[in-house]
């Protein structure tokens, strides 16, 4: 069950699709043929890319409540 | 701290990681042959008869087997070996989407380039000194220079003849 709260949902989506990444990037390693190495870089690597993205687009899109001094 | 190395550390190390045991695995000659249309060359690397250049280096070790295909059809020059991997998409493309040629059709982009035959027989004696390559003075500096082609000057024309592997006797042995 995702957070409702937009950052630690944004946070728990990143995780989710690296953990992707690296379920088809370790299936691919099992394989031996050509289309293992495309699916590794290219399957692999966007979702890679995709959930380093959302990480760092979550940490910078993220409201800070101000301090109140 | 720890979400950084969790979701950025880690997936770069394990992607490049991966991608380095990957592309590394792509040097094989079992990757190479994994690609039905590439059987026939495979075949053709256990032809009984010494006059088959390429089943005379890999049955001999003068490539390493596991490396076979790799070690002579890699550019030797810069950048040789990325030429070599977006040679390999191309392979890939056409394989799978284009129209691949028959076995016997496939050619080489570009003749074969003595450089990277030198790569291993330069300075080596048999080559050096070979009765053949000395008798004449000028076919040692024109083989170095890529004048005159070891393959199709036709001293060692017989490459991978996979036309004619229904009539060939294989080697057994290797495995």
């Amino acid at each position: 069950m995702l957070s409702t709260a937009p950052l630690e949902r944004k946070l728990q989506l990143s995780g989710i699709i690296l953990i992707l990444g690296l379920v088809v990037e370790a299936l691919c390693l099992l394989g031996h043929g050509p289309i293992a190495f495309m699916v590794f870089v290219g399957l692999g690597g966007v979702f890679f890319a995709a959930g380093i993205l959302l990480y760092l687009y979550s940490l910078v899109s993220a409201n800070v409540a101000p301090s109140g001094q | 701290m720890t979400a950084f190395l969790a979701l950025v550390a880690l997936p770069l190390l394990c992607f490049g990681m991966g991608t380095s045991s990957e592309l590394e695995h792509a040097k094989s000659t079992e990757f190479c042959l994994s690609c039905h249309i590439m059987e026939p060359y495979g075949r053709s690397l256990r032809v009984d008869d010494p006059q088959h250049l390429a089943a005379a280096h890999f049955q001999n070790h003068r490539v390493p087997a596991n490396e076979a295909c790799y070690t002579c059809h890699t550019n030797y020059a810069m950048f040789g070996g990325i030429k070599a991997k977006l040679g390999g998409l191309r392979h890939i493309y056409v394989y799978y989407l284009g129209t691949p040629p028959a076995p016997e059709n496939i050619k080489l982009y570009e003749p074969y380039n003595n450089r990277e035959c030198l790569h291993c027989h330069a300075g080596a004696r048999s080559f050096e000194e070979g009765a053949v390559h000395t008798a004449d003075p000028d076919l040692l500096p024109a083989l170095k220079a890529n004048k005159t082609s070891c393959i199709s000057s036709g001293c060692h024309g017989v490459v991978h003849d996979v036309a004619s592997l229904k009539d060939a006797k294989f080697w057994k042995g290797g495995n």
